[in-house]
């Protein structure tokens, strides 16, 4: 009954999100020497312009670097301060904000289409000529500083930072983008103005969403922003994942709850071609209330209130991780319930049936979603292009999962969650060593070496 | 209540200054309008982009409406009813949801517990049928019922005694609305959570989850004519509530005023190296006309990189905070005006609430001015935009208007109140405000 619900999905799904219905809303064209990619929406007189430049935190000369020069870029131009710079964005409703990853860099502009000449003018002046005083600068690290060392007030936070540290030690993304309390100190103005002008050079893609006035934003920057483009493409070299034998406990002050990351870096040989694959399994463990862990974790047995499974790729790597975390009595119970869960998925037979049909009604059925949310779907867009993958593979994507069988699942499961090499890192009340003694060897940690 | 003056602000910017004019009437929402005769209200909107919709069920109750020895009963029962009903059986209702590719969840305030669904277009009648079936006819498995009160024990440790943050906003609460029912908190005293019965959820359940206490919300690729059907049928039989009108009519206006009469200082220990703090004053209730100008004081005070107190504080050479914000909350039945942030280690936290009292008074004569006004709404009109980007955020600005104001229109009598508010309106509202007196709470680990 189910596969015939999901299969009846597919066709559903693809009779309204053809290729030629959503591929013709996403328009690819040269405007004087910038590629861009154009979303079409018009919905509202508003828009969202993102330019990806292929540069990222891997050309760190000192951690968090790149970051910086990104948050740091309205801090003042030889004409303006940084109140009067926050004073005009805000003034048009516009806003500014950035993401940094250790393989590109994206900066989004979004306001309403009748202030693109302004607002967009005013993006151009700040890489054409930003400052970086060191008075601001100054300011801005002592509040980062400040914001590190608070974080140990959000556990769940400083777990996904430490297992992320842990997790890809000895690979070239373990560096902490946004910096740490050592390396923000030696920042200083210099190089953050010479690593804008690096990242001027990078090679880039402009890419818009909204109504047909959105394309003059790509106008306005051939003609106002001083850029130029190398056409060579950010490389990096790919590290293999190492065995993993400790688990690693990270006491804090007052912890009644343990947070708990299970995970790994995957490389790039390991995801080509598996994707689809991936993400299936993901949502399978832990995406929605009826996924495995939050059956087994939360619904049968109390332990928890959440839990999760990503797998999420970049062009040259990878993370696969489980998210949960329990009251202290129990966290070395949900580790070895984790432990048992990913070592029964590597049996098909142990996949229940109705659980694998009712994940691809789930996967099928929910694809449409994907494309609701302008903005997050130009964001998938830029990640699809950065990863060189062809649009229309979204659209495929509910095709392949009416094709998933157990076997595929079982063997996906094995292949990116190998218990061995999970890397276990629990935020909690150091009284926890003995239960989680009996998993693994654990290794104590202090969280201030990750700040 | 933001949310309504998002509206609100949008259709003043007809008037702005400008270059382009802007109008509600650009977002042209098709809204039909289903009352039955036990008092259901349904809302459809039809949107057809995508094969998809969302449906919001928002029943009027959470907080307010519980007493002691029972509170957290509303989110308690916001956990039950994911557990199954008579016709879509024990934790059932999940698996139908998801295995169709939908998704579900819900939330629970001092106001109104909101459930959601987000599902393909095919799904609708069956969704519907499983709200009507477990308005009607809730499960409350006893053994279901134990498991999740330690799954909400959990949770109210993450949201709130693990965090600094959420310590901070139930002090708030519990001292600004102290002696009111706002100032109880809304997942529940602990004691509470480990007493509370089955029995007396069920009669929470039996007093409020009836028609005449729910507004639905229909928001996507949907038939506007089918879908009122589907709502009569599978509603329509449901009998009112007889007692959820006298429940209502029982909690006062004055009931929820708080009582203080002096400024309180409150110290919370905390796992937060910085101090972190909140400073509330009591306002008005939603839709009260001294509120509209206390919406735009906190967004010419704390809103925004260009903001009075982000200038002061935190764009300076010697940063006092790393966050800094202020915001105006109304509520059903009272509302209040709070100012939060973290400081900078090192700062003199009593230094700090000093010097922001002396300034908000400073601020009520050097930061209202015409310019400062029309930047709050301009940012109100992108903010609308973005929040109406999907169908479950029409259906969430429909619902709430139609949930306060027993009307979904509301946003037209607010411009009128918006349009006639002047510099001078604000610079009386601030002044009257730093007058009021205030709850200044702060977590950090050096109290004792």
């Amino acid at each position: 009954m189910k596969i015939k619900l999901a299969l009846a999905l597919v066709v559903a799904t693809s009779s309204v999100l053809a290729e030629d219905n959503f591929l013709s809303t996403v328009k690819r064209m040269k405007i004087n020497d910038y590629e861009v990619v154009w979303l079409e929406d018009k919905k509202f007189p508003s828009f969202t312009a993102s330019v990806y430049f292929n540069d990222g935190a891997l050309k760190d000369s000192v951690e968090g670097l790149t970051q910086v020069t990104f948050d740091q870029l309205s801090s003042g131009t030889s004409k303006e301060n940084e109140k009067e710079i926050a004073e005009f964005f805000d003034f048009y409703g516009a806003s500014i904000n950035h993401s940094v990853t250790h393989e590109y860099s994206v900066f989004t502009i979004r306001g309403l289409t009748k202030d693109i000449k302004p607002v967009v003018s005013k993006v151009c002046e700040l890489f054409n000529d930003a400052q970086y005083p060191q008075f601001e600068l100054s300011s801005y690290v002592a509040r980062k500083k400040s914001n590190l060392r608070n974080l140990v007030t959000s556990h769940s936070n400083l777990a996904d930072r430490i297992f992320r540290n842990i997790s890809l030690e000895g690979t070239n993304f373990s560096s902490n983008v946004d910096g740490t309390l050592a390396s923000l100190d030696k920042i200083q103005s210099t190089d953050l103005k010479s690593r804008l002008a690096q990242i001027g050079k990078a090679k880039k893609t402009i890419y818009l969403a909204g109504p047909k006035d959105v394309r003059k934003v790509a106008e306005v920057i051939s003609k106002k922003c001083k850029w130029s483009q190398e056409t060579e493409l950010m490389t990096t070299q790919v590290s293999k994942p190492k065995e993993q034998t400790a688990l690693y406990l990270v006491p804090v002050p007052g912890a009644n709850q343990a947070q708990i990351r299970i995970g790994r870096y995957l490389n790039r040989e390991e995801a080509s071609g598996k994707e689809d694959q991936f993400q299936f399994l993901s949502g399978f463990l832990g995406g929605g209330f009826t996924s495995k862990l939050i059956q087994e974790l939360r619904v049968k047995r109390g332990l928890t209130y959440s839990a999760g499974a990503y797998i999420s790729m970049q062009r040259d790597y990878g993370r696969a991780g489980v998210v949960t975390f329990s009251k202290n009595e129990t966290t070395a119970e949900v580790v070895g319930l984790i432990r048992n869960i990913l070592s029964e998925m590597e049996l098909p037979q142990r996949i229940d049936e109705n659980e694998f049909k009712h994940q691809q009604g789930h996967q099928i059925g929910g694809h449409a979603f994907d494309f609701e949310k302008t903005n997050a779907l130009l964001a998938r867009i830029i990640s699809y292009d950065h990863q060189g993958k062809a649009l229309s593979q979204m659209l495929d994507f509910p095709e392949k999962v009416a094709k998933m069988t157990p076997q595929i699942l079982s063997r996906s499961s094995k292949e990116v969650f190998p218990w061995e090499k999970m890397t276990i890192v629990v935020v909690g009340d150091k009284s926890l060593v003995d239960s989680l003694s009996k998993i693994r060897p654990v290794k104590i940690i202090d969280y201030k070496d990750f700040l | 209540m933001k949310f309504l003056l998002l509206v609100s602000m949008t259709l003043l910017f007809s008037c702005s200054s400008l270059k382009t004019q802007e109008t509600l009437g650009d977002i042209n929402l098709d809204v039909k309008e289903v009352k039955l005769d036990n008092g259901l209200t349904a809302l459809i909107v039809p949107d057809h982009k995508l094969p998809i919709f969302s449906l919001y069920l928002f029943y009027k109750v959470g907080g307010k409406n519980e007493v002691p020895g029972i509170t957290g009963a509303s989110h308690f029962l916001e956990h039950m009813m994911f557990k199954g009903a008579k016709k879509f059986g024990k934790n059932s209702i999940d698996f139908i949801i998801e295995g169709s590719g939908g998704s579900t969840n819900a939330y629970t305030t001092t106001d109104q517990t909101v459930y959601y669904e987000n599902l393909p277009t095919t799904q609708l009648e069956q969704m519907l049928e499983i709200e009507a079936d477990r308005m009607e006819n809730l499960l409350l498995d006893e053994n279901d019922f134990e498991k999740e009160r330690a799954v909400v024990l959990e949770e109210r440790k993450m949201r709130y005694e693990n965090s600094p943050r959420g310590q901070l906003y139930l002090g708030l609460m519990s001292h600004l609305f102290e002696g009111t029912p706002y100032g109880r908190s809304v997942i529940g005293d602990i004691p509470d959570l480990k007493s509370m019965t089955r029995k007396q959820i069920y009669d929470y359940f039996k007093k409020f989850y009836a028609p005449n206490n729910v507004v639905i919300v229909i928001a996507g690729d949907v038939n506007p004519r089918e879908a009122s059907n589907y709502v009569r049928k599978y509603f329509g039989d449901i009998k009112a509530s007889p007692t959820v009108e006298e429940a209502h009519s029982a909690l006062k206006d004055e009931d929820f005023v708080p009582k203080f009469k002096k400024d309180k200082i409150v110290k919370l220990k905390g796992e937060s190296p910085s101090p972190i703090f909140m400073m509330g004053y009591p306002t008005y209730k939603a839709g009260h006309k001294k509120g509209y100008p206390l919406d735009i004081l906190a967004g010419i005070i704390g809103s925004g990189k260009s903001s009075s107190l982000v200038n002061d504080y935190i764009l300076t050479k010697k940063p006092v905070a790393t966050s800094i914000y202020a915001a105006h909350q109304s509520l059903e039945k009272s509302g209040f005006f709070f100012l939060g942030g973290e400081l900078v280690q090192g700062v003199s936290l009593d230094h700090f609430r000093t010097d922001l009292k002396n300034k908000l008074k400073s601020y009520c004569e050097t930061e209202i001015t015409e310019r400062n006004i029309q930047k709050v709404k301009n940012n109100y009109q992108a903010d609308l935009y973005a929040s109406l980007d999907t169908n479950a955020g029409i259906a969430r600005f429909l619902g709430d208007r139609q949930l306060l104001f027993n009307d979904w229109q509301f946003y037209k009598e607010e411009l009128a109140e918006y349009e006639k508010v002047t510099v001078e309106d604000v610079k009386k509202s601030c002044a009257e405000l730093v007058e009021t007196p205030s709850v200044f709470i702060s977590v950090w680990n050096k109290h004792k």
